[in-house]
């Protein structure tokens, strides 16, 4: 890969911050106008990062922001389930493991919060995201159809944090008829890219 | 666009309450307008209301973007189509030149094609098709008899495609493609649409006929008004416009036969397609005379990406006059398909629909899912889609003619008389009708989609078993136990019963190979994926040849033992072919599995490692649905370790599950000579084998000499067989 338009840094210049405040606003919401493809209005960052302050983290060098996750978490058919919403590195940036590391600290703090599991959607053709949430743990739960505005399919990806005990269903259980079709899991159409 | 909103509000509270709302004891109904008013004044812009009772998610949820009320960003040029007539942006004629007036028209018909095709990929419809001011004003147009004729065609068109569409319910995800609301798509006289159509063609084929007559004749045709003015270009445009108008009319014919009862309409619809693509390869051929007699001048970006086949920008759309009324999500903004590509769309889906008209409407249940299955590989849209299904299921019946019973029956391997027999009047039996029936429709569904119904299913067709059963046994007494003497209703319910089980196993090995199709396992799952793709084979096939020879009442015997099964099956000169066939598959997965097990083992590559789950966790969430239907029964992620957990390539068998697949394949080719699909498919998995083969030599000869040496796995020569590639890194 071409060096060139690379930032030239050691990694421990890299500072990791927690939001906290309305000042990281438009930092993040630059951030994310200019790496990803779906339009956010300002309402859906406040949305985020107003409920779930703590799992949203900011990486600085030098004073600069290049790069940030937005997360919430929260009851999904009787999961206690984390969703990363955006994570963006800017493109100069990448590859060092920002990426990695911010979204480690939003997953860890949903672990630590009690959530069973993860998920978030990722274009198809986001190698480098789905090759990093691969590392993580996350598998390709589903395909999502023309999931995103600019038609470009979706994989929904989760990870699944170990059970305290085994509570695999039991045959009862699994003798349950299933009524009813799939229900759409997120309305919001959100992306991570890095 | 405050204010505007302010008085929006203000009317809207003003409005009397319902009286259908009464006030109850301790409630009295008052007027709030004043308190929401200082409340929205006390709003600030981008600011959000979040109470106890009315969190952020449902603040966010309440505003509608690109809502013209809500949304001061939506920019529209014009704010109605009557605001958009009034400024002449669709006049009719287009022109009072009647040269640039067919030139309009042609580029307008263009335009059309390029908004349909994106509409049947997934765009709205009140944003492709119906961004045409002419569409949406039907009464406008009919004093020009070309273009009214068009606009109804296109009308028609577009009702029978959603119909279709609706009908089929394929379109889970694609619902879009159906919202109609507030569009004239069953205007008033469209369904005579052809006879207009056709009227107005025999007058442009005079028209073409008169200006290539040779001078002896032109006194004859002089009474015929020529098309427009410019005699030089007259054979250009008439042309360039039959086909145009052709293609319309056979398209439609094309739609309509294949909606008739019974696949009754599938040969003239064929003929239909046919005329169809030759009048898309004379569209194409007139797009250089339009080119070159266009009335925009040269273009100065190229042709590709245009939306006519002038390259003129066309008269009369607006895709953000209908934004408002016609779909409750906020329109998407879409790039449309340029001319050339719609061409193409178009020519793929009528290829589709050739394929689809020349199936042969084989009552055997089984070989209908094949149909299917290998339809689906073509990935057809959703419009081909909608019309597979509808072929294939309609009224409840498979092609509108066999009865589920009866098509059940017969690919149980029962004899006829069984399609008759009382047994169907049990309450449960029309339940498995019903999921035969559904599993038909889910297969025409989108793959995405598919796979996760097909996970989802699994349970139903579990639970049916178990309920068939105990209803057999109900009625029927034990039937499990009399083996001698059997009379017809027992061996129905034996041979229904193994049905039941052998399509279970067949849906979960659909499940797991859309898994490699979808992309959906990452390089290091592999191993668990051919490890539950083998187990499920191998439970596929015994489904099979229990059922096979339950049916060969002379070779009655006793089915062996699972594990002694498929291992005799290799020995056995009775097996018939089509088991033969899972068996070849069961040694590649197999051989696959045991491959990556033993580099995972001694290579230490393809391994789940991460810092928050295990490999377990892997496990599970892949195949829980698997799981959870308990297909087979005792099986975990335990199994799977114990099965590869002591892979090596010094001792593992792999060798000759590559060789023996391929063996059998070579053997299957005299068994299904007369069917080209079958044929091509055992050269795969032959190339599968033999490639893997050879891979796994390189791997064993130079593997722990040679640390720079990488496997990769790739789907070169199949869809979910995976093929073994070996570099020096």
């Amino acid at each position: 890969m071409a060096m060139e338009g690379k930032a030239q840094f050691d990694g421990s210049e890299i500072e990791y911050v927690s939001y906290n405040g309305e000042h990281h606003l438009p930092l993040i919401m630059n951030l994310v106008d200019q790496e990803l493809s779906e339009p956010y209005s300002i309402f859906t960052y406040r949305y985020f990062v107003y409920l779930w302050p703590q799992l949203s983290f900011l990486a600085f060098h030098k004073g600069k922001c290049v790069g940030t996750v937005v997360c919430k978490m929260g009851e999904h058919r009787n999961t206690f389930r984390g969703y990363i919403a955006m994570l963006v590195v800017l493109n100069s940036y990448r590859g060092r493991g920002i990426a990695t590391e911010l979204v480690t600290r939003s997953i860890k703090v949903m672990m630590e919060s009690g959530c069973e599991e993860v998920t978030l959607e990722a274009e198809v053709t986001n190698k480098g995201a789905l090759a990093l949430y691969s590392r993580l743990g996350f598998i390709r739960a589903k395909r999502l159809f023309r999931y995103y505005l600019n038609g470009v399919d979706a994989f929904r990806l989760k990870l699944l944090f170990p059970r305290p005990e085994s509570n695999f269903p039991t045959d009862n259980e699994s003798h349950r008829l299933l009524t009813g079709g799939i229900q759409p899991e997120e309305n919001s159409m959100l992306q991570n890219s890095m | 666009m405050a204010e505007k909103i302010e008085a929006e509000r203000r009317r809207a509270i003003e409005v009397p309450i319902s009286p259908s709302i009464p006030s109850g004891e301790g409630t009295v109904w008052a007027d709030a307008s004043s308190l929401l008013g200082l409340a929205c004044n006390d709003l600030r812009d981008d600011e959000l209301i979040n109470g106890e009772n009315f969190n952020l998610f449902a603040a966010m949820s309440a505003l509608e973007i690109m809502d013209p009320k809500m949304d001061s960003g939506i920019v529209s040029t014009y704010y109605s189509i009557d605001e958009a007539i009034e400024n002449g942006a669709a006049p009719v004629p287009l022109s009072f030149d009647r040269t640039l007036d067919v030139q309009r028209i042609i580029d307008i018909m263009d335009h059309l094609l390029s908004c349909e095709a994106t509409w049947h990929k997934g765009g709205s419809l009140a944003q492709t098709v119906f961004s045409s001011i002419y569409l949406m004003r039907p009464e406008r147009t009919s004093s020009h008899a070309l273009l009214h004729s068009y606009c109804r065609v296109i009308r028609a068109t577009s009702n029978a495609v959603v119909s279709a569409v609706s009908d089929a319910r394929t379109n889970e995800e694609e619902d879009l493609f159906t919202m109609t609301y507030g569009l004239p798509l069953k205007s008033e006289g469209d369904d005579k649409c052809l006879s207009m159509l056709h009227a107005v063609e025999e007058i442009i084929s005079r028209q073409l006929r008169a200006c290539k007559a040779p001078p002896s004749k032109k006194r004859v045709l002089e009474d015929i008004e020529p098309l427009q003015n410019n005699l030089d270009l007259e054979e250009g445009f008439c042309k360039a416009l039959l086909c145009r108008l052709r293609f319309r009319k056979h398209f439609y014919h094309v739609l309509t036969c294949m909606r008739r009862p019974q696949g009754k309409g599938l040969e003239l619809a064929k003929k239909h397609i046919v005329s169809c693509l030759s009048e898309l390869d004379s569209m194409l051929k007139s797009g250089e005379f339009l080119r070159s007699n266009n009335a925009c001048g040269t273009l100065e970006d190229g042709i590709e990406d245009k939306t006519t086949a002038s390259g003129c920008q066309p008269i009369g759309f607006d895709s953000t006059l209908n934004s408002r009324s016609a779909t409750p999500t906020p329109p998407r903004a879409i790039k449309l398909f340029s001319w050339k590509k719609a061409v193409n769309y178009f020519q793929k889906l009528l290829h589709d629909l050739e394929i689809l008209c020349s199936y042969s409407s084989d009552p055997v249940f089984e070989s209908v899912l094949r149909f299917v299955v290998d339809f689906q590989k073509f990935q057809p849209d959703l419009v081909a889609r909608a019309l597979v299904q509808l072929l294939v299921v309609q009224d409840g019946r498979l092609y509108g003619r066999d009865p589920m019973f009866a098509v059940i029956c017969k690919d149980a391997l029962l004899p006829d008389g069984a399609k008759n027999h009382d047994i169907q009047k049990n309450i449960t039996v029309p339940q498995l009708e019903q999921l035969a029936i559904n599993l038909l429709r889910v297969l025409c569904t989108n793959t995405s989609w598919q796979r996760r119904k097909l996970g989802k299913i699994l349970q139903d067709w579990r639970i049916i078993y178990v309920q068939l059963e105990l209803a057999f046994k109900k009625e029927y007494g034990d039937i499990l136990r009399s083996s001698v003497d059997e009379n017809l209703c027992i061996k129905i319910c034996k041979h229904i019963l193994i049905w039941v089980e052998e399509k279970t196993y067949w849906i979960a090995s659909r499940f797991l190979t859309l898994g490699f199709e979808l992309d959906l396992y990452s390089p290091s799952e592999y191993c668990m994926a051919y490890w539950y793709m083998y187990v499920i084979l191998m439970k596929l096939a015994e489904k099979t040849h229990i059922k096979m020879m339950m049916s060969n009442e002379t070779s009655r015997r006793k089915t062996k033992k699972k594990r002694d099964f498929v291992r005799d099956m290799g020995k056995d000169h009775q097996i018939p072919p089509a088991v033969l066939l899972f068996q070849c598959y069961i040694y590649v997965a197999e051989g696959l599995m045991l491959m990556l097990a033993a580099l995972r083992n001694e290579h230490k590559v393809f391994l789940s490692l991460g810092p928050f789950n295990s490999e377990h966790e892997r496990f599970i969430q892949h195949f829980e649905l698997l799981q959870k239907a308990c297909l087979p029964d005792n099986v975990s992620y335990f199994s799977f370790r114990e099965t590869t957990i002591h892979a090596r390539f010094s001792t593992i068998s792999v060798y000759n599950c590559f060789k023996d697949a391929q063996r059998i394949a070579k053997e299957l080719r005299d068994s299904f000579a007369n069917d080209p699909d079958r044929i091509a498919e055992l050269r795969r998995i032959e190339q599968v084998a033999e490639h893997n083969g050879i891979a796994l030599n390189l791997i064993c000869r130079l593997g722990t000499l040679d640390p720079s040496l990488k496997v990769s796995f790739e789907f070169t020569h199949h869809p979910y067989l995976a093929v073994a590639v070996v570099k020096r890194s």
